[in-house]
């Protein structure tokens, strides 16, 4: 498991677990004190991710295509913070 | 005529109780069986809540918590992990129709219509509180409350936490910090980061002085009338039955 944290400016944490293959994502836990809504819809957003290449470019996309389907806020995070934690995950620091 | 909202007051009870009365009365709004509901609440023993979206094991001590007798609950809404101290902390609930003037399809703004009673609630207190995006109450910069908003079945749920005063030693014994070197250092810096009414007035407040404030905060803010009910029958079966089958279940509490 691949562990990396993120501090948002404004504050709020986003904390991100991940295994990857390949360059891809092959498992994926998002945690943290932001708000999205619906809440349960965050699983279905991990899932969204796996197998997902670790590129910031499509992780953006794919968070930004699964918000807009699903009619999702975010408030205190944006899919580009997501995705930079991902990121971070995925180069294998912290 | 003046809009009459209900006003419970629930007193002491565990976190699971809390937390599964809490949703209880969303599901009895959305039915249509009680009117929309302001409620305070405290929490027996002490407790650590966490945000929906949080990790148990990454964001409390459950060894310190078993030691210290303090449980822990997975709240329905998000934003971050709070110590609720038996006899340090305010915790209030909101369950409004969706539909009401009060609520916006912005959740920004409904967090500060929502947060200004309380803002108005403490600053007849003598607390000059400000509404702190995204959704925090500060005095002079220092965090006093904070809060978290979920919707669903047409009701608007916002509940939030109001520091009387603060133990912060105890509150990073139960809420995990990132290593035991910077424990020191955030112990200290939340002296400079949090406060509560009582260290900023330098006064005793009971719980009854603050609640009568903040209703009155709440009453003149919303432009309501607030009149103290009961919880219903329905509610607190469904609140017994929630307690038992999700918020004291290991699923939901670790869930993530």
């Amino acid at each position: 498991m691949f562990r990396s944290e993120y501090k948002v400016e404004g504050g709020k944490m986003i904390k991100v677990q991940l295994n990857k293959d390949d360059g891809r994502i092959c498992a994926i836990k998002i945690t943290g004190d932001f708000f999205m809504h619906p809440e349960e819809l965050i699983e279905d957003l991990e899932r969204s991710l796996i197998g997902c290449p670790l590129n910031e470019t499509i992780i953006i996309e794919t968070i930004r295509n699964f918000i807009e389907e699903r009619g999702i806020t975010l408030l205190g995070v944006t899919p580009e913070d997501f995705a930079r934690c991902i990121i971070k995950a995925g180069e294998g620091i912290g | 005529m003046v809009e009459r909202w209900r006003l419970l007051d629930t007193g002491l009870n565990d976190a699971f109780y809390n937390m599964a009365l809490d949703e209880a009365i969303v599901i009895a709004r959305s039915k249509g069986i009680v009117p929309n509901t302001l409620r305070f609440f405290r929490w027996d023993p002490s407790s650590v809540s966490i945000g929906y979206f949080q990790s148990m094991e990454e964001e409390v001590d459950i060894e310190a918590c078993n030691r210290l007798g303090i449980d822990y609950v997975r709240r329905r809404t998000g934003g971050g992990a709070v110590y609720h101290d038996r006899d340090g902390e305010l915790t209030y609930s909101l369950i409004i129709n969706e539909d009401h003037r009060l609520i916006s399809r912005d959740f920004q703004k409904t967090y500060e219509t929502l947060c200004l009673g309380l803002v108005k609630g403490l600053r007849l207190l003598g607390v000059p509180a400000e509404f702190k995006p995204i959704n925090d109450i500060v005095v002079n910069g220092k965090k006093i409350s904070g809060n978290a908003q979920t919707r669903g079945m047409n009701i608007v749920h916002q509940h939030g936490t109001i520091l009387r005063n603060v133990d912060p030693a105890l509150m990073f014994t139960v809420l995990r910090v990132p290593s035991e070197k910077i424990r020191d250092k955030m112990i200290k810096s939340v002296g400079e980061r949090v406060t509560s009414i009582e260290k900023y007035l330098g006064r005793d407040v009971s719980f009854e002085e603050l609640k009568s404030a903040l209703i009155m905060g709440f009453e003149e803010s919303f432009d309501i009338e607030l009149s103290s009910g009961e919880i219903t029958d329905f509610e607190k079966q469904a609140a017994l039955k929630l307690k038992r089958e999700k918020y004291s279940t290991k699923e939901w509490n670790f869930r993530r």
